[in-house]
């Protein structure tokens, strides 16, 4: 079964980091990737960079900024595949961000264990 | 360029999937297979991945505070607007980004967030 584990944190925290902290953070996150479990992810930029975009009736809304204004938010993501969401969360602790963040573990849809 | 696309729909929908019995659901996605198919025929290859996430009641969130892990059900945040799937597109700008969000079928009552993908 496929889980995503949806990284939450803080975008200022990491450019208050060193570059040495930041380093190391990088090391763990990169170890993580290279696990036979992990088969996708996805580092994203900013929220600054964000478009959002609705249809409502027949007019299209786009607007600047991320859909949800919130202090902590999604960053990044991966996939592992795992067979039980205990699995999952246990490569999920090992995700940097857990440490002062949070990361929601879903399973993908239509492959819950039974 | 890529962008992650963030497909948000709402703890509405979700209440209504939940109420439904299963021959229901099943009847219901299938109402919902040609709206995704005449998108996935629109974007062909630069949809490059795609997940749809399962009920957010089924979520975990995972935390490691002083070397301990704590693990709690339930989504990351009680919002009326849930993540309901994830798509990564590749795409040549924005605009072209933006020309697919708004043939995503749940556009229409939640909302598609563009963000670029970092590119190691």
């Amino acid at each position: 079964m496929r889980y995503l584990a949806l990284i939450y944190g803080e975008e200022e925290r990491w450019d208050a980091l060193s570059a040495q902290e930041q380093q190391a953070e990088m090391e763990d996150y990169v170890a993580l990737s290279n696990e036979a479990a992990s088969v996708g992810g996805a580092e994203l930029q900013p929220v600054a960079t964000a478009t959002t975009v609705r249809t409502r009736g027949h007019e299209t809304q786009i607007t600047d900024g991320p859909f949800a204004d919130t202090k902590e938010v999604l960053g990044g993501f991966y996939v592992f595949e795992c067979d039980s969401i205990d699995a999952a969360c246990a490569l999920a602790a090992r995700i940097p961000a857990a440490r002062h963040g949070a990361v929601e573990v879903r399973p993908v849809a239509g492959e819950e264990a039974a | 360029m890529r962008y992650a696309a963030l497909l948000f729909n709402t703890s509405d929908d979700w209440e209504r999937w939940r109420g439904l019995t299963p021959e229901e659901a099943a009847a219901a996605r299938a109402e919902e297979v040609p709206k995704w198919e005449a998108l996935f025929g629109f974007v062909g290859p630069r949809w490059t991945a795609g997940y749809e996430l399962g009920d957010p009641a089924t979520a975990k969130v995972v935390r490691v505070r002083g070397g301990e892990t704590q693990i709690t059900d339930g989504p990351y945040a009680e919002t009326k607007e849930v993540l309901g799937g994830l798509a990564l597109l590749d795409c040549e700008h924005l605009d072209e980004a933006i020309e697919i969000a708004t043939r995503v079928p749940l556009v229409e009552r939640g909302a598609v967030e563009l963000r670029p993908i970092v590119e190691h």
